[in-house]
């Protein structure tokens, strides 16, 4: 089969085109295209079929999995694939794991070296350390060791990787307002919450920690058993919300808060909070639009989203 | 009074503003008003008497004149005259750095009372574990007036060029 690989604007991106057996998969002419142009690895490669100028549609993306066959009329021993550059692409493993370190580092700085607070200009001896403000530190650093952790050992990730460009955006998010955090919880003039709040407060957090992580274990088993498809999550709270990893993590965030009372805390789990609700109703819709209850697939039950009871 | 009366031009300014252009030129010209009218002007007395007054209440009429002149050619006869279309997009070239030096300068000289009275700064320790620093919260301003500033410059550019020769061909 030949293939012929032009970009956005028409131009042909590999001159001559390409052959390629006729039982080839997408995956192997992305490897042929590597072969040729070198610089462009195949994640960073978006193929796609082109479509007719003026067309308001969104055109169909090529998917690694499947053959080429599948992307002819079935009479053309060719085909003709458009083919957009990504950028310098990072594994999402990558992208997890500088997001999170920066915060599992940043914090005990603020715990640890009172001369932080000095160079913002607090005059005076270090104050006595709060019960609260260990036990935060604690949790903060569990949390994003936790969240490591699961990176490396328990999520599994799809083909997909991320633009180089959200490394940056992400550290900058999660880095800064880690920051703002512990600046705010460990500092000199920190005012605690009453005992039973700051235990209410850990203790419901690490409840739903805990539930966060066997949430995230159910939806791994999701991805071992079928190849690469979507599945109706089941199990746990997964059978009441669609996003429960989600929820358990907004909650979790919702312990520390209660426990540690910093403005910095709650606008952070605010801001969190609607990140995750725009892609648990992106997600959400997806399934609803996937098992519509026709041609034998099942329908999918009626869930909360993100967040019972409001959404 | 010259600020108060600037101040409710500025929100006549807004509501029209928002309709017509795209919020990242509208916004930042906005916000940056009613920073230095309510946030610097009207909480600082003590630097009303400079200059810099001047120029900027100078440089912000001439322009509201032009602009609503203009539109209000446009919504009484449907037309404007070519030379209020040059006007409107000219005058620009020089009252934006004199505003933008003006606001600056302003703020610049506020800083030492900011510092001083410590006024809308809010501090620890406090219930909410939270604290505000004005006088920081200047520096920042400042700073955004870095990629603003030619932003909107650029943008200003582009609609010139665009209004001048629309009307050229007509």
């Amino acid at each position: 089969m030949k293939v012929l690989v032009t970009t956005r604007s028409g131009r042909e991106l590999i001159k001559g085109g390409l052959n390629l057996t006729d039982s080839a998969s997408v995956a192997d002419l992305q490897d042929a295209i590597h072969k040729r142009t070198k610089k462009f690895y195949p994640s960073r490669q978006r193929l796609t079929l082109p479509l007719p100028p003026g067309s308001k549609q969104r055109p169909t993306v090529l998917n690694y999995k499947k053959n080429l066959k599948e992307y002819t009329d079935g009479n053309t021993d060719e085909l003709t694939v458009v083919f957009k550059d990504l950028g310098t692409q990072v594994n999402y493993s990558t992208l997890f794991f500088f997001e999170y370190l920066g915060p599992l580092l940043l914090y005990p700085v603020f715990y640890y070296y009172y001369p932080v607070y000095n160079f913002f200009g607090y005059k005076g001896e270090r104050a006595t350390i709060h019960p609260a403000q260990t036990y935060a530190l604690y949790y903060w650093c569990f949390h994003y060791f936790k969240r490591i952790m699961e990176t490396f050992f328990v999520h599994r990730f799809s083909h997909a990787t991320s633009p180089l460009s959200n490394v940056f955006r992400n550290c900058a998010y999660y880095w800064t307002f880690g920051a703002w955090i512990a600046y705010y919880v460990n500092h000199p003039l920190y005012t605690p919450v009453s005992d039973l709040q700051m235990k209410i407060g850990f203790a419901f957090g690490v409840l739903c920690q805990v539930s966060n992580f066997y949430c995230h274990i159910l939806l791994r088993n999701l991805r071992s058993s079928e190849g690469g498809g979507y599945q109706i999550p089941r199990g746990f709270l997964f059978n009441v919300v669609t996003c429960a990893n989600y929820t358990t993590e907004i909650y979790q965030w919702l312990g520390f808060n209660v426990a540690t009372q910093t403005v910095a805390g709650y606008v952070f789990m605010a801001v969190a909070a609607a990140i995750m609700t725009n892609w648990a109703l992106a997600k959400h819709r997806r399934l609803k639009k996937l098992f519509d209850g026709k041609d034998g697939r099942p329908r999918y039950p009626r869930r909360w989203v993100i967040l019972p009871p409001f959404l | 009074h010259l600020a108060q009366s600037a101040a409710f031009l500025e929100i006549l300014h807004s509501l029209f503003g928002l309709v017509r252009s795209p919020v990242t030129a509208t916004l930042p010209q906005v916000s940056s008003r009613l920073y230095v009218t309510w946030g610097v002007l009207y909480s600082f007395p003590e630097i009303r008497t400079h200059f810099f007054v001047v120029s900027l209440v100078i440089g912000w009429s001439v322009t509201e004149i032009i602009r609503y002149a203009f539109f209000g050619f446009k919504e009484a006869l449907g037309f404007a005259p070519a030379w209020l279309l040059w006007l409107r997009y000219s005058t620009f070239l020089i009252l934006y750095p004199v505003g933008i030096t003006s606001e600056l300068g302003l703020i610049y000289y506020a800083l030492p009372y900011m510092k001083e009275t410590e006024k809308y700064s809010f501090r620890m320790p406090n219930k909410l574990n939270f604290s505000f620093d004005y006088y920081y919260l200047a520096f920042l301003a400042v700073g955004i007036y870095v990629p603003c500033s030619p932003h909107l410059y650029g943008y200003m550019l582009g609609q010139r060029k665009k209004a001048l020769s629309k009307a050229k061909t007509q």
